[in-house]
């Protein structure tokens, strides 16, 4: 089977970010993944949309584009901006004294993706931020 | 099925019992985090936090429930918890704040008699 894909772009704003979850849980659905690994993508991806809402733009208008390429053994998302950027080494995932909200959320968010999806990865310049994350897809089961 | 968002605060004796609904997210963490702020600020050694409602909480939400936390723990206070929902419970989990300055309870009656 050839992969399809399914875009989404949303302005980096927080109202859409709930947009998104919807539609990777359709996708997700669709796949037949079970309840719980849709729940897991739905949070590392609403993770990665709202790294990009809180850190890429600052008060510059900006846009956030989601695809969701669906393969035979797995579902594949690509969380793009086209923002700032951000070294992920500051982020922190645990609240020590110094750190600030947003870097701990940023920090918090990050290890959620790592944990939830099968694999995941980070790249980030000055012109932007791209998070590639897949989750394998549930075998198949055949009918006796 | 989208919950609509709501927080609804009541008093159980003198403990303030903060019922929230709908999900937990970037967009609806700033009303979550301005009523928590306003009752941590009112001195309350103990405030109940009830999640039997949320169906999604992600990192914006945790940092400001661990912020909550963490204030009144200052003041020698402690915030509970009510969770049932696996993945919910799975967050904090995952977050490792549950061992923290936050407990965590399946019921409210349990958050509210500890």
């Amino acid at each position: 089977m050839t992969s399809q894909t399914v875009c989404i772009q949303i302005p980096a704003i927080s109202d859409f970010v709930g947009v998104v979850r919807l539609a990777v849980s359709g996708v997700a659905s669709r796949m037949q993944f079970s309840l719980d690994d849709i729940e897991d993508i739905k949070v590392a991806v609403s993770e990665a949309c709202t790294n990009a809402v809180q850190h890429a733009y600052g008060s510059v208008n900006g846009f956030i584009d989601v695809e969701m390429i669906l393969h035979s053994d797995k579902l594949e998302i690509v969380v793009r901006d086209s923002g700032k950027g951000f070294d992920p080494d500051n982020a922190v995932s645990d609240k020590k004294d110094g750190a600030n909200n947003e870097l701990f959320g940023l920090g918090l968010g990050l290890t959620f993706i790592k944990t939830l999806m099968d694999f995941s990865e980070i790249k980030s310049t000055s012109s932007g931020t791209v998070v590639r994350m897949v989750k394998n897809a549930p075998p198949v089961s055949i009918p006796a | 099925m989208v919950i609509e968002f709501s927080i609804n605060v009541e008093n159980a004796g003198d403990v303030p019992f903060v019922k929230v609904s709908g999900e937990i997210d970037v967009y609806t963490c700033p009303k979550l985090h301005k009523v928590l702020t306003e009752i941590v600020a009112s001195g309350s050694p103990k405030v109940v936090l009830d999640l039997e409602n949320v169906h999604y909480i992600d990192s914006t939400g945790l940092g400001t429930i661990a912020h909550a936390a963490r204030t009144l723990s200052k003041s020698d206070g402690h915030l509970n918890v009510v969770c049932n929902r696996p993945q919910v419970r799975k967050i904090f989990e995952i977050s490792g704040l549950s061992s923290k300055n936050i407990s965590l309870f399946d019921e409210a009656a349990k958050a509210l008699a500890v």
